[in-house]
């Protein structure tokens, strides 16, 4: 058992130590919060205040909708802080044309220093009429500025209309009012604070990653049994551990690892998703910005089944790449020799698209009580839909069984394997190898 | 009389079309240093790792250290060298030696110990860190020669442990095989070079094509093949002693060197009289000595043998 326990020990330390473990491992759940934060970063738009004039040709003077917008924008501070959001120049064009004041102001708009001008708003005569405002500014681009921009001068000229209409003042205010909705996501009548496109992306996320580590770590599997093959570092293990033991230890330690990353990848979504507001005024953004981003939040159940499947599911997996190791030389032959297996694991990622499409359809049921479909499909199912604790069980206990006889049979391949050198056995061969 | 290290009774391993290895009955004596010799392909190799459990006898038993056990049950108590070297490359030097203590069941603390102190006497210390990608071939056939030495075995089975060292290592490699002779333990290796093996070995096993065809120590062996070789050494008129030479009732065989030459007299014929013969031709004799054969000669005598080498396709086939 101890010299089991060092081939584990062995496979896992030099995996865990190479670089590419560890940019993969880290990167990940930084790539998340940069991707996280990033939208809500950029949808805010920039902190600072914005520069802008306002060419009004309204003509309404003191009490006119020009002044009044004029106002409107000089009230609005960044974050409902103390800073202005906008610094306004309010120019009145006179004896000039509304074009050659604009134009003079949008040269404005280059260089450096205190007169540049992030923008100019143009209100012409009609504005109040016809409602058709014009801005010339280096920030069009952001939605979120210019939805803002634009929403303050439609109350300003809806309230002046209605005002000139001869509706009270306070009433205009009251009724200008906006009604609000936010979004939550109810799961195991409980609620998670979530939007709802949020669980869709992590049914997907989880099959995706299920397939990519699965593939993954069982190529790496094999790989590593033929590095040993080749090296002849076989005959020293072979002459001191069982193949068995091999079998298992390196199964085990490259799982492990894969376990590992599974779990810190899965820990960071959990974290991320309980956490995010935290995160969110780390960074110094709303939290209701951060609410709304589509990193779903794992129920600590959904974590456990996910980690769960995803061990037995490369054991099995992963026993049987190294089996194919065992059969064959080279590289070359073993993407071959291994496609019946990948084949099984894209059978198994299908699945999870059909679990998707219909969470309680009988297919989804069928596929978890299948070893080789089981590890992808059975956690996207308890993700979307609530799985009776039976199945759960019944699908576990289906999986441990497959799993021993993989590794049986696994076992057999690879005790005659690893020791045949030259050319590739025929399927004939290897079922000889397994009845012997 | 102790127990054998080793015993081979009738053991035969067959491959796809040829027998590598016939009914092969030998005994390894315990402590000393053992040769198995034969040429390329004779089946010392298929014989190693049957020995070690690597690959199992179609036919015959094999004992290990007088148990019914299997190499691999007695791994602990058996150190192997492999002919094909083998090491994770991308592991560093202390570590690699650390894992093949553990999985001779050595605890760890303890294997980090004995491989330190390995590669200290061989050398590497300042390696230790390393990777073995970063080491010469050399050096990586030392940090293999430690692993096989790390749990301290009483049986060690080296199969070519000597090809591709160059002669400084090759003198380091011997001076520990000599060393773990003198402590009493077992030291079986294989080799087709047979001046290292006459200097080293007390017992000699020499298969060709699968079969034995020597068995004995150094000495049985050479006395075995009789004292009737004769080591000459021409000063001058060396195409005199062509007839003499080629007297079949003196002469039975002639390995000619141009300046020396080594004979094998014929049955019943002295070395007197073939000394006075060449004298009376007027030969020039620088040397003219009655030696033992070298194991070289013994070694191309018998593997030479063409019997065996019939017998042994017609067999097999």
């Amino acid at each position: 058992m101890n010299k089991t326990f060092a081939i584990i020990r062995r496979e896992f330390t030099e995996r865990v130590r190479t670089k590419a473990f560890l940019l993969s491992t880290f990167g990940l759940p930084v790539f998340m919060v940069i991707l996280l934060v990033l939208p809500v970063v950029m949808m805010r738009g920039s902190d600072r205040t914005l520069h802008v004039a306002v060419v009004d040709a309204t003509e309404g003077g003191e009490t006119g909708v020009g002044t009044r917008i004029v106002e409107a924008l000089e009230r609005r501070t960044i974050k409902k802080g103390e800073l202005p959001k906008y610094k306004v120049e309010h120019v009145i064009p006179g004896m000039r044309t509304i074009d050659a004041v604009r134009d003079s102001l949008i040269a404005q708009t280059t260089g450096e220093g205190p007169d540049r001008l992030d923008g100019v708003l143009v209100l012409p005569a009609g504005t109040l009429l016809d409602g058709s405002t014009e801005y010339f500014g280096t920030n069009v681009g952001s939605m979120e500025a210019m939805g803002e921009l634009q929403g303050t001068i439609s109350g300003i000229v809806t309230s002046s209309r209605l005002e000139a209409a001869g509706v009270d003042g306070s009433v205009v205010s009251r009724a200008m009012r906006q009604a609000s909705m936010r979004t939550v996501k109810v799961s195991d009548g409980e609620v998670t604070g979530e939007s709802g496109a949020a669980s869709f992306l992590l049914a997907y996320v989880m099959g995706f990653l299920l397939y990519i580590a699965i593939i993954l770590f069982g190529q790496q599997t094999m790989l590593s049994v033929i590095e040993e093959k080749n090296s002849r570092i076989m005959e020293i293990l072979a002459s001191s551990l069982r193949p068995f033991q091999m079998l298992m230890g390196k199964v085990l330690g490259v799982g492990a690892v894969g376990i590992l990353q599974m779990a810190i990848w899965g820990g960071t979504i959990f974290l991320l998703g309980k956490n995010r507001g935290a995160i969110g005024s780390l960074f110094g953004l709303p939290a209701d910005a951060m609410a709304a981003m589509p990193i779903p939040t794992i129920p600590t159940d959904l974590l456990v089944v996910f980690l769960l499947y995803f061990a037995l599911g490369f054991l099995v997996y992963g026993a049987l790449f190294a089996a194919v190791g065992a059969m064959v030389n080279s590289t070359q032959e073993a993407q071959q020799a291994a496609t019946g297996v990948t084949m099984l694991i894209v059978v198994g990622f299908f699945g999870t698209f059909a679990v998707i499409k219909d969470p309680t359809s009988g297919l989804g049921a069928i596929l978890s009580l299948i070893p080789f479909t089981a590890p992808f499909v059975m956690p996207v199912r308890w993700s979307m839909a609530s799985v009776p604790l039976p199945q759960l069980a019944m699908s576990l206990a289906v999986m441990v069984l497959g799993l021993m006889a993989v590794v049986w049979l696994a076992a057999k391949i690879y005790r005659t394997g690893i020791l045949m050198y030259g050319k590739k056995p025929s399927l004939g061969e290897v079922f000889r190898w397994i009845r012997a | 009389m102790s127990t054998p290290a080793v015993r081979f009774k009738g053991v035969t391993k067959r491959f796809a079309g040829h027998v590598a290895v016939k009914h092969l009955t030998m005994e390894v004596p315990a402590g000393g240093i053992f040769g198995l010799l034969g040429p390329n392909g004779a089946g010392k190799s298929t014989s190693i790792r049957m020995m070690m459990d690597i690959i199992e006898p179609d036919d015959g038993a094999i004992t290990i250290l007088g148990s019914e056990a299997s190499a691999r049950d007695l791994s602990n108590r058996v150190g192997f060298l492999p002919e094909e070297r083998g090491l994770y490359k991308k592991m560093k030097v202390l570590d690699h030696l650390i894992f093949f203590g553990e999985v001779k069941g050595i605890a760890r603390g303890e294997a980090k110990r004995r491989a330190g102190a390995w590669l200290e006497r061989l050398g590497l210390g300042a390696w230790t860190d390393k990777k073995i990608e970063d080491l010469s071939k050399g050096m990586q056939q030392k940090v293999q020669f430690a692993g096989t030495l790390l749990h301290d075995p009483e049986l060690i089975v080296l199969d070519e442990p000597f090809s591709g060292l160059d002669p400084v290592n090759s003198q380091v490699m011997k001076d520990v095989v000599i060393d773990l002779a003198k402590q009493g333990r077992t030291v079986l290796f294989s080799t087709h070079i047979m001046e290292q093996a006459e200097r080293m070995c007390d017992h000699i096993v020499i298969i060709a094509r699968g079969e034995k065809v020597v068995d004995g120590t150094l000495s049985e062996i050479k006395s075995e093949f009789g004292g009737r070789h004769v080591a000459l050494g021409f000063s001058r008129d060396k195409e005199r002693a062509t007839r003499v030479l080629a007297d079949r009732n003196l002469v039975a065989k002639v390995d000619d060197y141009g300046a020396s030459a080594d004979l094998e007299l014929a049955d019943g014929a002295e070395a007197e009289a073939l000394l006075e013969a060449l004298v009376r031709e007027g030969v020039g004799l620088r040397r003219f000595e009655v030696v033992e054969p070298s194991l070289q000669s013994i070694f191309i005598a018998k593997v030479g043998d063409a019997g065996v080498a019939a017998r042994s396709e017609s067999e097999a086939a």
